[in-house]
Formats: C-alpha cells, structure tokens, sequence
C-alpha cells in the first residue's frame, strides 16, 4: 500500500487521467495533417506526451518509491470550498453583504481557533473595506442588499 | 542620446500624479504582504488581477511592479524580526538575520538591508533600460520558428531551475499548455474543450485559473500549517556601526551583480538569486566561521541579489513576451487584460507603457525606502495580526474580484474548483509555477507552431535549419542533459534542500 500512495506514484496517475481526459474529450476535433494542422492536432500531441510522462513518472515512483502523501485533513479543504460556492450562490439573489457574511463565517470556522465576537468583527471591518474599495473607490455595479442598495 | 529620450519619455509618464498614486500602492501592498508570511506575491497580484481591469494599462503594470518588488523589501522584515520568511526570497535571510536581531542589531540589518534593495534595485533598473532595445532589436527578426524555439527554451529552463521533480514540472507544463488551448481554434472555429459552456468559448479565463491555484490553495494549505508567531523582537538603532557598512558595501555589489544576471535567465528570479549570493558570500568570506550566527554579509548580500533578481527577471517579459517565472506570467495575464500582447512590439507601439514602468520601478524603490525604514513601527505592528483575520479578507477579495471580471458568479465557481485542484497539486507536491507558464504561453505557441510546420510544409527540420532556431534548441538540450548530470543534480537538490529547512 505504501508504495502506492506516494506523491509521484499519484502524481504519475493524475497526469495520466489527464492525458486520457484530453483524447476522449477531444476525440471528435479533426487532427489533420502536419502541413495543415487540424484543432485537434497539438492537443492530441500534448496528451500522448503527458501520457507518456505519467506513466514514467509512475513506474519510476514504483521502482523508487519516495516521500508518501500526507493524508488531507478534510476540513480546511471542504469548509473553504463550501464557503465560495456559497457566495457564488448568494451573490445575484441576495447582494453582496449576506453573502459575505456567509463567506466569513464559513471560513472562520474553518480555522481551529473561532471566536464569534472575532468573526463579527472581522465581518464589520470587511463590510466595510468591500464597500470602500469595490462600490465606491471602484465603482463597480455590485448591489449591497438585493433589491434596497 | 535616444536611451536618453526614451528615460525622458518614461519619466514623464511614471511622474504623473496618478501613476505615481499607483506605484505607491503597489509598494504599500507589497510591503504588506512581503511582511505577512502566509501570502505571497504570486497570489495577491493573482487576486488584483480582476481589480486591474478598471485601470488605465498603464497603472496597472506599473501598480503590479510594484508589488513584486516591494514584497522582496517587506519580506526581510519578516525574516529579521521573528525568523520567518515573509516572502520565499528571504528565506536565507532568517539565518543571519535573525541572529543579528538576538544579538539587539536587528535595526542595523533592516537597514542595510534596505539600502542594498534600493542599490540593487536602480542597477537592475538600469540593466533593463541598456538590455531592454538590443533584445527588442533581435527579437524582431525572429519568424515563427524562432518563436516556437524560444518559448521551448523559456518553459524548459524554467522546469529545470524550479524546485522539485524535472519529470513532473515538464508534464505540468504540457498540462498547461493543454489547459490553455481551451475555447475556440482561431483557425478553424472548431471549439475544444468547452463542454457547451459559453464563457469558455473565448479561451479559458486566466484571473481566476491562477487565484484559484495560488489564493484559494495557499489558503487551505496554511490553515492546515497553523502558521505560529513567535515573539517579536525590539528594532533598535536603526544605524549600522562602521565595521557593518564597511563589510555590507562589497556584499552589496557583489549581490547586486549576481542579482541581476541571474534574474535575466529563465526561471531564475528572486528566490534562485538570494540563495546563489549567500552561497557566494559564505565562500569568500573572511570570516566564514560567522556565518549563521550573524554575519552582515549574509542579509546584505542574498537582500541585493533578490531585488536586483527581481527587477531584470521583466526583461525576457518585456522584450520577449516570454515569462521567466509565475510571477512575470501573471504580469503577461495582465497585459492581455488590457488589451496589449505582450513581445516585442511593446516597446515601438507602446513606448509610453513600456518606459513608463520601467523608470516607475526606480521610483518605486525610492518610495520603498521611506516605507521601510521610518515606518518600520507599523510593519511590527502588523506582524501580530492573525491568520485567522487574514484569511477570509483573502478570500473575500478573490470572490468579489472574480466576480467583478464579467459580473458573472460563473468566475467565482471556477476559483472554487481550481482551488481544489490547487491542493490537489501541493499535496502530490507538483509546482503550479510550470503550469502557469505553460498556461500562458499555450495559445500563443500553438500558433507559432502551426505557422512554422505551414511553412516548411510540414517538415519539422525547419526547427533546426535557422540558425538563431537551432541555437535556441541547443540551448534546450543541453540545460536538458546537463540536468541529468549526477554532481549537478545533487547540488541543485541541496540548494533546495537549504530552502525548506
């Protein structure tokens, strides 16, 4: 198992999966000739040499194996991601402070140490700034609260 | 006498106040982010890139300069002061000067560290305004072949000076390139890549690709790290003794020099240039047995080196239109923004852009100067502030400025999904630096290689009968074999292993 879950064991697996993606996803641009190159001509090249690379990089990584994956800790990741699909989600229908209100909360607790009378500051001090710098230092079309400012 | 009209031309742009305005903001934020450790350069202009967009062209280059080269200033403090490197380039620093801090002269070394930045900084300037129009000149010549040659050149010996595995850099440049030939084929109309999605049509966006690999997951990575402060330490005198100046002046000349050249080659830049100085400095040294332990040599002459670095790593930019490094991609990013393509045009279509910026950096490292020194109060000040703080301010400029690019939340999506494949990258230990570069320079070789293959009706030996071609490629081979060199290997792996302890 060790031997698999090595950073250039993977690494080797993603530039294949990659590379795979890249011929299946292109698989219907026309390739042409070298004189007269198709759309699909240099991705295709691109993804045959990626191909390549990953499965030396992997089969090197076997033969060698080096330093093993940290295993995530899942929360960071998760929360921070979570927090911008949020916004991205309230933006339009809310306007901007409900969503950075979620933005900041979510983040926040992403860190080990949440303390809400710092997050509510942290929320009032960044109100403010977003105002300041995008809608009137700016002058971006962004409304506060949907529908009112 | 024309060098002298172009400085003229550029001055009177970078004097105006607006400009002027912009530089100081760049300074002020790359001192900023230069002292906070946790976010670097790469990532917050990744962050302005959207903000750039209601600039003038201009303004915001010279703004973006600015901020890479005030985070080398910022990012010593850091190092002095409480032994963490603010920025990458100041990592050496930490060793001696930090020590000099404990030994209460921590004053002394901000200061000599700032006054060899400013030095390095006006003959990096310098060396951009003599290198800048003989490049320009040769690159006209240059047909599509020589093009295709070049970026081969820039993107391979930028894999092999950058950090980590050779394999897996040059396949993230391959998974760049790839990335970067999403939208329509400008020679045929056929769209690849575009899962029907119509924002994608015109090419893949650059601003939230590179905030989403560096903001996002650099946000992630340090909430996992718990990044700890230790305590501050007292400035002092801000003076240095005569033996310090005496010793700091030639470690001044010899950082600034090393600096520079090694800020011109691929991949080099600020980082690449700290290390070789404070290596080059222990060596020659009369008293190496002080290294470690606070020898002013060792902050003054890795501080000049990664300032002059930073300053001459613009040139292959500006002439060129090929980045040396993540953050000169970044700027190329920019200028598409704005409308300008970067190359060697730049300079005869665009002599106001062009010399504006650059006399603007001479400028900017005169400001940097006064913001570093007598302010040095605030910075410690800052210093104390929290991650925690941090990190949503982050963020939350990442989300609005993604969005403000076409006032679309598509953009803002797309940060959360390549902030994933951001930590994906980290955590298998693959550089996105490579993968920026390949990114940016994807469309454009793609093109210069299919005008090169219809010009030689498809024969590849074109590549090898034109001569600045075929010196380009030998380039490339050879840095490629040179790498595989045992000795060499072992000794680029130590540098970096230097790096990270």
């Amino acid at each position: 198992m060790s031997r698999l879950l090595t950073k250039d064991f993977l690494s080797g697996l993603m530039f294949i999966a990659f590379g795979l993606a890249a011929l299946w996803f292109g698989r219907h641009l026309p390739v042409g000739t070298t004189v007269r190159m198709g759309p699909g001509y240099v991705p295709q090249l691109l993804a045959y040499l990626m191909l390549g690379l990953g499965f030396i990089i992997a089969i090197v990584a076997l033969v060698y194996p080096g330093e093993a994956v940290e295993a995530p800790s899942w929360k960071p990741i998760t929360l921070v991601t979570a927090g911008i699909v949020v916004f991205a989600l309230l933006f339009e229908v809310t306007g901007m402070f409900p969503a950075l209100v979620a933005l900041i909360l979510i983040a926040s607790i992403a860190s080990d140490e949440f303390k809400l009378g710092e997050v509510i500051a942290n929320i009032v001090v960044l109100s403010i700034l977003s105002l300041t710098v995008f809608k009137l230092g700016l002058g971006m079309n962004i409304s506060m609260i949907a529908g009112v400012w | 006498m024309d060098l002298f009209h172009n400085l003229v031309l550029g001055l009177g742009v970078a004097l105006t106040l607006q400009n002027v305005a912009y530089a100081f903001v760049g300074c002020m934020i790359g001192t900023l982010i230069g002292v906070l450790p946790g976010i670097g350069p790469v990532a917050t202009i990744a962050m302005l890139l959207p903000i750039t967009f209601h600039l003038p062209p201009t303004a915001a280059l010279i703004m973006l300069a600015g901020i890479y080269y005030g985070a080398q200033y910022g990012g010593s403090t850091t190092s002095i002061l409480v032994n963490l490197p603010g920025e990458a380039s100041s990592v050496v620093t930490c060793i001696d000067g930090y020590q000099m801090a404990k030994r209460g002269r921590a004053g002394a070394a901000l200061s000599i560290s700032a006054i060899g930045s400013f030095v390095a900084g006006t003959v990096g300037t310098i060396v951009i305004v003599l290198f800048a129009g003989t490049l320009t000149q040769m690159a006209q010549s240059f047909g599509p072949a020589e093009y295709c040659s070049l970026m081969a050149l820039g993107l391979i010996a930028a894999v092999v000076l950058a950090n980590g595995s050779i394999l897996k850099a040059v396949a993230m440049v391959f998974l760049g390139l790839l990335f970067g030939l999403t939208g329509t084929d400008i020679n045929t109309g056929a769209e690849r890549f575009t899962f029907g999605v119509p924002q994608l049509s015109d090419g893949i966006d650059f601003a939230p690709i590179a905030m989403g690999l560096f903001g996002i997951a650099e946000i992630v990575v340090n909430f996992e790290r718990r990044l700890e402060r230790s305590g501050v330490i007292r400035v002092g005198s801000l003076w240095p003794t005569r033996q310090e100046t005496r010793r700091a002046c030639p470690a001044i000349v010899r950082g600034t020099l090393l600096g520079s050249i090694l800020g011109v080659l691929p991949g080099g830049g600020a980082t690449l240039g700290a290390f070789a100085a404070y290596t080059l400095e222990k060596k020659i040294s009369r008293y190496p047995d002080e290294f470690g332990k606070g020898a002013i040599e060792g902050v003054a002459g890795p501080e000049s080196a990664n300032n002059a670095a930073a300053q001459t790593s613009f040139i292959p930019m500006l002439t060129l239109g090929i980045p040396s490094n993540a953050v000169m991609a970044l700027m190329v990013g920019a200028m598409i923004i704005q409308g300008v393509q970067p190359g060697p045009e730049v300079m005869t279509k665009r002599p106001d852009l062009f010399w504006g910026m650059i006399a603007s950096m001479w400028i900017g490292n005169l400001m940097l100067v006064i913001i570093n020194l007598p302010l040095i109060g605030i910075w410690v000040k800052l210093l104390t502030v929290p991650y925690r703080f941090l990190a949503p301010a982050i963020l939350l400029f990442c989300c609005v400025g993604a969005y403000s690019l076409q006032n679309s939340t598509f953009h803002v999506i797309q940060i959360a999904m390549f902030g994933v494949l951001g930590y994906v990258f980290m955590r298998l230990g693959c550089e996105g630096a490579p993968f920026l570069l390949g990114l940016v320079l994807g469309p454009q070789l793609e093109e210069y290689f299919r005008r090169a293959m219809l010009l030689s009706r498809g024969d590849p030996l074109i590549f090898l009968q034109r001569p600045i071609s075929l010196s380009l490629l030998l380039a490339t081979a050879a840095l490629l074999i040179l790498m595989t060199l045992p000795n060499l290997r072992k000794a680029r792996q130590s540098a970096f292993q230097e790096e990270e302890t």
